[in-house]
């Protein structure tokens, strides 16, 4: 069998094999297979995404002006990422400029999905990784309602609600029918919480579920629904007249200023206050689960403070790129390089002309080509083992100057840290302080799930500050929300290209078009969870899923608990790394 | 004995009166009147909790996210005490064997009583290999967990109708799944639907022990009977002949029709306008765009969302009625004046030579 | 069946009925197609309150009861095959005629003689044989198709309990795949009518100039009078 060496990692496929697919509690279809030594430590992990739908074949030919809407279905679960990015490319191509109020109404409608996708990732895809929901019945309710109020003043804290939780949650467990939480690692020697934490956090559970219902209505308010709210070449659908009954009003305006105090009281006094109480069980976690973060992130920046401006001077989230953990140099980072990002395919079920060579998305091709390795475990149709030697993914590998990066809050934090950008730095400071833990903990399981957390309150204190710019501009008397001077295609360039920038809540997003007679010509993208999920590149080299896993001790390989901790930590979404 | 839906409410802590009110609010919600509630409790006192086995083929996810926004019933109510959501991947606890082994065990100990619900769709293409959860193609495992199922809901257009990844040219063959499947379907379509309908259905289904009411097309009538423009508060100004011209004009500020927009509510079967979506904040025309048609068959293959005039596939990818139309009208107008005058010019002839004979 | 002239008498051809139904039904057809357009491609907007306008709707208005004057007025017709004279019969009977060898005949020389390589054309009582397949084939298919989608277009408004919804959405919309497409295709097939109301109109008015007989009078009249 063989060994691979490979960016300070030693990658063995000749222990023991585990198979975990379906991957659960994430977005899409995802299976990671590792080798464990005799020690259950992993030597070697592999991640594969097994499935793809072809949107970029699906695009082809099709009216710029509607690629939001097929690219936004790529993901529910980022719902409106794919819209933003698509919208933005093709303005970048025809020259569009959008006013004022559309970018901040596209920050604000942003912001808040950001707000409700980690609050959703953290309890709803991440905290059963960290929880026992059997050992809550233990608990005493008395000294769980103390812990709750040492921790923060969120008001749902009595005594009386966690018993009333609790006995809830016995009928339950008694009924027989455990439903979603059938089959789980309960009593896992990982789970370190005492059951007074653990029923404090499934309260959250329960409450964090009803309460992001609230936040999207933003969403609802300004695209007309979600997920999938609308979007528009040229600005945002929704026209602003304070005295219309037809437009956003008063009403509207107050419903989101309600909502936005809300979410930012949920996020500062249930998430954050949960996030480091559970994080100061599982310090362990700040020792695995690092992989690439402390030598390759990458972040396009986000949130332009001023329309049609992605400079960093504008981004309140920067762009930029770390190489080589060194901290010290953040690099430019250009999305027009035709050298700089690349797709490569030499493990994914695509074909290439030349598949020794990246390809630019600009001159991407998307061409599906199934077959697996001649070391392949299984048939085609029913795979026991991938051999990660040939073709073994439906994602592909994107590389930055020929790296792989890792992407995400962990990305953005540590671009934004590595400039010095105090609304990033700070918080990550007092964290680590409060955690007492130094900087490298930053880069592992839990400084991935730190940073998200961080992040999420971050972007609920943005959702107030683009609502009170939104709210200036209207008493300045601006009341535009699109431009319509490039609607009519008999406006447009016969030919051009653009691209559209995104930090999506999971990390880095582009969407490159090419136009060609007011139809799409060519149409790829190269989505977050394609740089972390991605197979490894034809000089071997893996990406930082793969790479996190590496040297992880297993305590009971056959309950891969470790396996889940650190991939649902990147927050996995395989409809959007395969589209 | 499992425990009934009341039973699980009672020992929750539930009181009967808020019980009650519970069932009143769905009856409502499902517009069965003051009758319906009576038996909606009568229903959920004597019936155990109906297990959910919740599949993902090809698709977004975002009908599940659409789900867990259900306002009434919450999504948290409804997955601890209406049903037993026994195998969903995308919120379970467990992962692979364990997952699989709660999947078979719920297929086989309440085998002919489950309800299995689909998200996305199978893609037939190349062996089905462009899905494979747990190393096999996912017509397979919907197959074999849909032949014992008591009842099959579609959640979406993607496990109704194919949806985008089945526009053209449709790279992996996704299908709907009515098509590899022999049991009566419960269509719900939209991308997504909205929230309460899905709910809606799934608490019709295992209050009342039986499917819906369903159009031809398999759609329950309750959600699906009307389009967005039979109920639009915009269609006054549609009568009125007030449309908004351009993004963000006048009349666009005023809230008048989307129609020149290219709004498709005319030809789209959906409860947008009466049910609303997120608890009734709002629906795509409520926020200043048109309905692109989200819940109708092949509505991604209709040509751009902003032309009222659609495509004919039939005549190429470019072509809507008008410009057909226009392009014969044209071609035979200038066929009959060529005819005219060439008519004129033989009579002409004809009429000289006559005169010539004449002479 | 074709009737050829055989004398120089005049002949009743056009009984009062047929042509009062031609005259109704072809202003219809002009209504129909003139605010189906309009259905299809609104006006300007008109400013004010919504509550004083009703543009669209007395288009629509206007549509929907030439609508019903079209569709009762080819019942009334159809009923008139039965009771009229036999060119009463004529276009409703072409594929009965399209078993005979002769129409075949008639058909063809009609084709040359439009097409310049015949100089006369065989004189007809009725209708010549590639009139009445025009009529046939574009006029009254295209008539029923326009129809059909017609109400189930119309069905989809009154409702899943109206009759039109039961009679007509119910199977056509699934039939066309979606409302969308039964849109699209209704309002092709007013492309269809127009271009049959193009080439008709022009050869009527042709014959009637350049035939031994008259023509347009006759829709007037009744009567078909050989030309001094
Ligand atoms: C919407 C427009 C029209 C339609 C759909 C239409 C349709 C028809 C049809 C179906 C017939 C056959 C009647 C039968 O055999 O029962 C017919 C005959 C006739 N139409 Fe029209 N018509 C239209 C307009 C006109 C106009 C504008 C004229 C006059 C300029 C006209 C003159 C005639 C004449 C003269 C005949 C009798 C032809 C003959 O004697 O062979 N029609 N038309
Ligand atoms: C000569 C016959 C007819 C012509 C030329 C005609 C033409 C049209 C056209 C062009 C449209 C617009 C279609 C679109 O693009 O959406 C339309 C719509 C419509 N037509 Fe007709 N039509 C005819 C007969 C009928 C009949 C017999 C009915 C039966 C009731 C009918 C009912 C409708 C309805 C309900 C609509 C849709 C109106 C709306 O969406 O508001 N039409 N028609
Ligand atoms: N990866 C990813 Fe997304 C995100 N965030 C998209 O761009 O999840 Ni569906
Ligand atoms: S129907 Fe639409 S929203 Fe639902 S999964 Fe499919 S693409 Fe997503
Ligand atoms: S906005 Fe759309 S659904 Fe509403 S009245 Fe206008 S066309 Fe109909
Ligand atoms: S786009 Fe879809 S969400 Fe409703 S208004 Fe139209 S059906
Ligand atoms: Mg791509």
């Amino acid at each position: 069998m063989a060994v691979i060496e490979t960016q300070g990692f030693r990658l063995d496929n000749s222990g023991r094999r585990i198979v975990v697919d379906p991957i659960t509690r994430i977005e899409g279809h995802l299976r990671i297979e590792v080798n464990v030594d005799a020690k259950n430590v992993i030597t070697n992990a592999v991640s594969t995404g097994t499935m793809w739908r072809g949107l970029e074949v699906i695009l082809k030919g099709r009216d710029p002006r509607d690629a939001w809407a097929f690219t936004e279905r790529i993901c529910g679960v980022c719902t409106g990422v794919h819209a933003i990015a698509s919208v933005r490319a093709v303005e970048d191509a025809i020259g569009i400029k959008i006013p004022d109020n559309a970018n901040i109404i596209r920050n604000l409608m942003h912001a808040t999905l950001y707000a409700q996708d980690h609050l959703v990732h953290f309890y709803h895809l991440h905290a059963l990784d960290w929880v026992d929901v059997v050992s809550a019945l233990n608990a005493d309710p008395r000294r769980t309602s103390e812990l709750a109020q040492s921790i923060s003043a969120w008001p749902h804290s009595s005594i009386g609600y966690y018993r009333d939780l609790q006995s809830r949650l016995k009928r339950f467990v008694e009924s027989g029918q455990l439903g979603p939480f059938k089959n789980g690692y309960w009593g896992h020697p990982g789970y370190k919480l005492p059951p007074e934490a653990n029923l404090m956090a499934i309260g959250h559970y329960l409450e964090a579920l009803d309460f992001q219902r609230e936040i999207v209505k933003i969403q609802t308010i300004f695209g007309g629904k979600n997920p999938h709210p609308n979007w528009l070449v040229g600005g945002v659908p929704s026209p602003i007249d304070l005295d219309s009954p037809g437009a956003i009003n008063m009403e509207r305006l107050n419903m989101v200023a309600r909502i936005i105090g809300e979410t930012i009281a949920f996020i500062d006094q249930v998430y954050i206050p949960d996030l480091l109480a559970i994080a100061s069980f599982y310090k362990d976690w700040a020792k695995w689960g690092g992989g690439i973060a402390s030598q390759n992130v990458l972040a396009y920046g986000e949130f332009p403070d001023i329309a049609n401006d992605d400079s960093n001077k504008s981004l309140l989230m920067p762009r930029g790129a770390i190489l080589n953990g060194n901290l010290k140099e953040v690099q430019p980072v250009d999305l027009k390089d035709m050298n700089e990002i690349q797709e490569f395919v030499p493990h994914s079920w695509y074909k290439y002309a030349d598949e020794s060579k990246g390809l630019h998305p600009f001159d991407g091709v998307t061409e599906p080509e199934f077959v697996l390795g001649k070391n392949t475990k299984g048939t085609r149709t029913n795979i026991e083992n991938v051999d990660e030697s040939a073709k073994y993914s439906w994602v592909k590998t994107p590389r930055f100057r020929g790296q792989p990066m890792e992407v995400g809050p962990l990305a953005r934090y540590v671009v934004a840290y590595a400039m010095g950008r105090p609304e990033f730095k700070e918080p990550v400071d007092m964290v680590l302080k409060k955690l007492d833990v130094p900087l490298p903990a930053l880069f592992s399981t839990l400084g991935r799930t730190a940073a998200r957390g961080l992040e999420c309150s971050w972007a609920a204190h943005k959702m107030k500050y683009f609502y009170d710019k939104l709210i200036a501009n209207i008493k300045a008397g601006q009341l535009a929300t699109a431009n319509v001077d490039n609607w009519e295609p008999r406006t447009w360039p016969a030919e051009c290209k653009g691209v559209g920038y995104c930090e999506a809540p999971r990390g880095a997003l582009g969407h490159w078009i090419r136009i060609k007679n007011a139809k799409i010509d060519n149409y790829q993208c190269i989505v977050p969870t394609t740089w972390n999920a991605g197979p490894r590149d034809g000089k071997s080299q893996i990406g930082p899923y793969e790479a996190a896993l590496m040297n992880t001790p297993m305590a009971k390989p056959d309950e891969p608990l470790e396996v889940l901790r650190t991939i649902h930590s990147f927050d996995p979404c395989l409809a959007c790394a395969t589209h | 004995m499992t425990p009934t839906f009341y039973e699980v409410m009672r020992q929750q802590g539930i009181t009967r009166r808020s019980f009650l009110k519970f069932c009143s609010l769905t009856a409502a919600s499902l517009g069965l009147g003051a009758g319906g509630a009576t038996k909606i409790a009568h229903a959920l006192e004597t019936k155990p909790r109906v297990p959910v086995v919740w599949l993902h083929g090809l698709e977004c996810t975002c009908c599940t996210e659409s789900f867990i926004r259900s306002a009434h019933p919450l999504a948290s109510d409804l997955v601890l005490s209406m049903l037993s959501l026994d195998y969903d991947d995308t919120i379970m606890a467990a992962a692979g064997h364990q997952a699989e082994a709660a999947l078979e065990d719920t297929i086989t100990r309440y085998k002919g009583k489950y309800i299995l619900a689909v998200e996305g769709n199978p893609p037939l293409g190349d062996d089905g290999v462009f899905c494979i959860p747990g190393g096999r193609p996912f017509v397979d495992k919907l197959r074999r967990v849909a032949k014992d199922a008591a009842a099959v809901v579609a959640w979406g257009s993607c496990a109704s109708w194919g949806c985008v990844q089945a526009a053209r040219p449709n790279p992996t063959k996704a299908t709907p799944i009515h098509q590899v499947i022999d049991n009566p379907v419960v269509k719900v379509p939209g991308c997504p639907p909205i929230a309460e309908v899905m709910t809606g259905v799934v608490t019709y289904i295992v209050t009342f022990g039986r499917l819906p009411e369903l159009d031809r097309q398999g759609r329950p009538k309750m959600f699906y009977s009307q389009r967005i423009h039979d109920k639009c508060y915009r269609r006054p100004h549609f009568d009125a002949g007030q449309f908004v011209e351009a993004w963000d004009d006048r009349g666009a500020r005023e809230g008048y029709c989307l129609y020149k927009m290219g709004c498709k509510g005319p030809t789209t079967y959906n409860a947008c306008s009466t049910v609303r979506w997120n608890e009734g904040v709002s629906f795509p025309i409520g926020s200043g765009h048109g309905c692109i048609g989200c819940s109708e068959d092949g509505f991604w293959d209709k040509g751009s969302f902003y032309d009222r005039l659609t495509n004919i596939k039939e005549f190429g990818i470019e072509a809507n009625a008008d410009r057909v139309g226009a392009t014969v009208a044209i071609v035979a107008g200038a066929a009959v004046a060529a005819h005219a005058a060439v008519t004129a010019i033989k009579r002409a002839r004809s009429a000289k030579s006559n005169e010539k004979v004449e002479k | 069946m074709a009737t050829e002239m055989t004398g120089r008498e005049p002949v009743y051809v056009w009984e009062a009925p047929v042509r009062l139904w031609h005259w109704v039904m072809a202003l219809a057809m002009v209504v129909l197609a003139v605010t189906g357009y309009f259905i299809a491609s609104p006006l300007p907007s008109t400013p004010g309150e919504a509550s004083d306008n009703y543009l669209l709707g007395y288009i629509r208005f206007a549509h929907f009861a030439a609508a019903y004057v079209f569709t009762i007025f080819l019942l009334v017709r159809i009923y008139w095959v039965f009771a009229g004279n036999k060119f009463a019969r004529e276009i409703f009977a072409v594929p009965r005629s399209m078993l005979k060898p002769s129409w075949w005949g008639g058909l063809i020389d009609q084709g040359l003689y439009y097409a310049f390589l015949k100089k006369e054309a065989r004189s007809y009582q009725g209708h010549n044989p590639l009139a009445q397949a025009a009529m046939f084939f574009m006029y009254l298919l295209g008539s029923l198709f326009m129809i059909v989608t017609g109400f189930a277009l119309y069905g989809e408004g009154t409702g899943m309990g109206s009759w039109q919804y039961k009679l007509f959405s119910s199977w056509v919309i699934p039939l066309f795949g979606q409302s969308q497409d039964v849109h699209t295709w209704h309002h092709l097939g007013m492309w269809y009518l127009i271009l049959f109301t193009i080439i008709h109109v022009y050869i009527v008015v042709r014959e009637d100039i350049s035939s031994r007989e008259t023509v347009i009078s006759t829709m007037v009249n009744g009567w078909r009078v050989p030309k001094p």
